[in-house]
């Protein structure tokens, strides 16, 4: 009742009209970046960073919580409807939603991601209201020893068991580790790493950090291999009339669910977030489905869209969790918005319920709201986040240039800045080329500080004894979680492996005129009614007329 | 154990880790060994007030990052030895299929550092301009004057929505532009 009470108060200062106009500028700004291709989630949060250096508080956390929804969303516009090879994290999702716009039904796709995003993000902010306080209450009682312990699950899972190589992922922990230490140690006023720089000895950014590994870096990478002629973009035919046929509800509800079921619990624990949700349910979906619509999965299967959509935004949300409550970041994502709060004196951990009720419930209010005005926004604008996914690459990326340089400049006032964020570029830049995952090195770089910090703590309130690190149930609790991590990351790790090679195999075959063909054959055993209806819109020869002719490619 | 690098022969999307690449990631696994000895070094000569309170100090931490560090490197340089590399990133717009273009990648990187320059002495909306038309046009756009008045009208933009909107003043103009009197 109480957190009820306080979520409405949080609804009564983030519908204020102007935090409301805020809420509806960063939706519509994390959309839009996000939907650019090339930019994902993480970056499109670390390039709008400085349009919210001078906005109070709570304006700045309403913005932020609509750019983290919106960023997640666009990405999956980006995955339907552009007809590229995209990151292999994203493979599974793409897939079926791609195959769908090549036979003339983006628009579904785009649809049941849509309203499977609402549905899924507003089951876990519930979720996330409920669970948050809790958690909260529980987390007052941790010590530095049991911090510790989860900061160092949180390094090994992000660091060793998401990627695809361990030690690549662990080098490039240590790099970002390396960075967090660069700077005045707070507790002996020592400075470290500065190489005698004034200005190293304030530490590096974290905003920087995000900046010039995401936005410079990728910039500097896909310079260097731009695709070259046209851009491969695939056109939403059908109109928005008959947007979702009947059976593509029926289809996709459940796929909804299950993706919110799979993706909240995963986005929770420090297990990589949304790629492992969205893969998870994938395969999950893949396995439940029957008969012709099983046979459709490779083909363009509308469930393959809905329940990894819904598992993508369950998981943000899921985030949330050990962000707000813990402090902890378990993605990368979730590092820079970190970084953000504590740009402004929050620091997010299990005191924030207490101390900034207020702040903490606009900020949960305004997901529920930024999640209504995604779902409102995004179907009637498709037409313009198609005209997004049409700049023409030079001017995509010398704009990304320019904020990233804006965001560095902007941070501090000064150009030195402009140096670090091109060193830490050009290392992006390489880490790119070579295969070493991106989002350890943030997550090290930021919650190094912090881990030394709380080792330090224990270490003082133990007497200098190692055994105090492991005395607490809770930190041996943690500490054995490893193993299972570990023991599940190399299970899921096969699998995945497996289903990828498989799917490659299977896109390959097929062409669009056997997936039209498979869909056109589901929709003659529907139900005689609904067949009526579909064949009145002219939906079958619609898609028998696409089978002859390649997908367009402009 | 959860490695999907290629063997150097496999055919993968990035053609097959040819001799350039093994070359380069060698490289580049030398200069974290280097980089993480160096950091093992230097952390013996951060200054440790005697009598400070807590056990561990301003060093420990510093070894341990630099441990670790080691340890990934050494481990990375055997697997690589053992014809284990990693696997290029993929992307929307990115082509793994074709070479590198470090001629791009090159004016890129510049036109993205003439900013230490541009920013102090011609102001931010020339400093945008530079950067947006020189990065435009390296990465292959055809009309280069249509970059110039894109570019310009981004850094105009930029600088009067942070001007009202968000009340920073980014720099109008420089040291050698000071005269136009913004």
């Amino acid at each position: 009742m109480e957190t009820l009470e306080l979520l409405l108060q949080g609804f009564t200062t983030a519908l204020q009209p102007e935090y409301l106009l805020y809420a509806f500028i960063g939706v519509l700004l994390g959309t839009a970046v996000g939907v650019l291709p090339g930019i994902g989630p993480a970056m499109t949060v670390a390039l709008l960073l400085p349009l919210t250096y001078s906005l109070d508080v709570t304006a700045a956390i309403i913005v932020f919580a609509g750019i983290y929804y919106g960023g997640m969303y666009g990405g999956s516009t980006t995955s339907i409807l552009l007809n590229t090879p995209g990151e292999s994290a994203s493979i599974v999702t793409a897939l079926e939603g791609n195959k769908m716009a090549r036979m003339g039904r983006g628009a579904s796709a785009l649809a049941t991601a849509a309203i499977g995003s609402f549905v899924a993000g507003t089951i876990a902010t519930v979720l996330l209201t409920l669970l948050g306080p809790i958690v909260a209450r529980w987390a007052v009682q941790l010590g530095p020893a049991d911090y510790f312990a989860l900061m160092i699950v949180a390094f090994l899972t992000v660091g060793a068991l998401l990627g695809s190589s361990a030690w690549r992922g662990i080098a490039s922990l240590a790099i970002g580790l390396f960075i967090g230490l660069i700077g005045t140690d707070l507790l002996t006023g020592q400075a470290r790493f500065t190489f005698g720089s004034a200005q190293l000895g304030d530490g590096i950014d974290v905003v920087l950090v995000a900046v010039g590994l995401f936005a410079l870096g990728e910039a500097l990478y896909v310079a260097s291999r731009l695709r070259g002629g046209q851009i491969p973009l695939i056109p939403i035919t059908k109109g928005w009339r008959n947007w979702m046929r009947k059976s593509d509800w029926a289809r996709s509800w459940k796929p909804w669910l299950r993706g919110t079921a799979i993706g909240f619990p995963i986005g929770t624990i420090p297990a990589g977030g949304a790629d492992v949700a969205t893969f998870l349910s994938y395969a999950t979906e893949r396995k439940l489905a029957k008969g012709e619509n099983k046979k459709q999965f490779g083909n363009g299967a509308i469930e393959g869209v809905a329940g990894p959509e819904s598992a993508n935004n369950a998981a943000a949300a899921g985030v949330l969790v050990p962000l707000l409550t813990l402090g902890i970041p378990t993605t990368a994502t979730a590092a820079i918005i970190l970084s953000a709060f504590q740009t402004y004196g929050i620091q997010p951990g299990p005191r924030l319920f207490e101390d900034q009720p207020v702040l903490v419930w606009a900020l949960i209010a305004s997901l529920y709201i930024g999640n209504t005005i995604l779902v409102v926004l995004n179907l009637p604008l498709v037409g313009m986040w198609v005209k997004l996914l049409q700049i023409p690459r030079p001017y995509l990326y010398a704009g990304i240039l320019v904020f990233a340089g804006l965001g560095a400049f902007a941070a501090n006032f000064t150009v030195f800045d402009i140096g670090v964020l091109f060193v830490l570029g050009v290392i992006g830049f390489f880490l790119r080329r070579l295969g070493f995952p991106i989002a350890p090195l943030v997550i090290g770089a930021i919650l190094g500080p912090m881990a030394e910090a709380q080792l330090r703590k224990a270490m003082q309130l133990g007497n200098s004894d190692p055994m105090y690190l492991v005395e607490s149930p809770f930190s041996i609790f943690a500490y054995g979680s490893i193993a299972v991590f570990i023991g599940l990351s190399i299970w899921l790790g096969a699998r995945r492996k497996k289903y990828e090679a498989r799917l490659a195999a299977e896109t390959a075959a097929s062409e669009t005129s056997a997936m039209a063909a498979v869909d056109a054959e589901i929709l003659e055993h529907e139900e005689h009614a609904e067949h009526a209806e579909a064949s009145e819109r002219g939906a079958p020869s619609e898609a028998g007329d696409r089978s002859d002719s390649p997908p367009d490619t402009r | 154990m959860t490695n999907v690098a290629q063997a150097p022969d496999a055919p993968t999307g990035a053609s097959g880790a040819p001799r350039s690449f093994r070359i380069e990631s060698m490289v580049f696994v030398a200069l974290l060994i280097a980089l993480s000895v160096g950091i093992l070094i230097s952390a013996t000569t951060i200054r440790e007030p005697v009598g400070s309170a807590s056990a561990i100090g301003a060093r420990a931490f510093p070894y341990a990052v630099g441990g670790l560090m080691l340890l990934a490197s050494v481990a990375l340089l055997i697997a690589q030895l053992r014809g284990k590399y990693g696997e290029p990133d993929g992307g929307e717009d990115v082509d793994l299929e074709s070479g590198t273009s470090w001629v791009t990648v090159g004016i890129v990187g510049i036109a993205f550092l003439s900013l230490l320059v541009t920013i102090p002495y011609l102001g931010w909306p020339i400093a945008v301009t530079i950067l947006f038309a020189g990065a435009a046009t390296a990465l292959g756009a055809k009309r280069w004057w249509m970059t110039i008045i894109v570019g310009a009208i981004m850094g105009i933009v930029t600088q009067v929505a942070f001007a009202v909107g968000l009340n920073l003043s980014l720099p109008a103009t420089g040291v050698f532009t000071s005269w136009i009197g913004i």
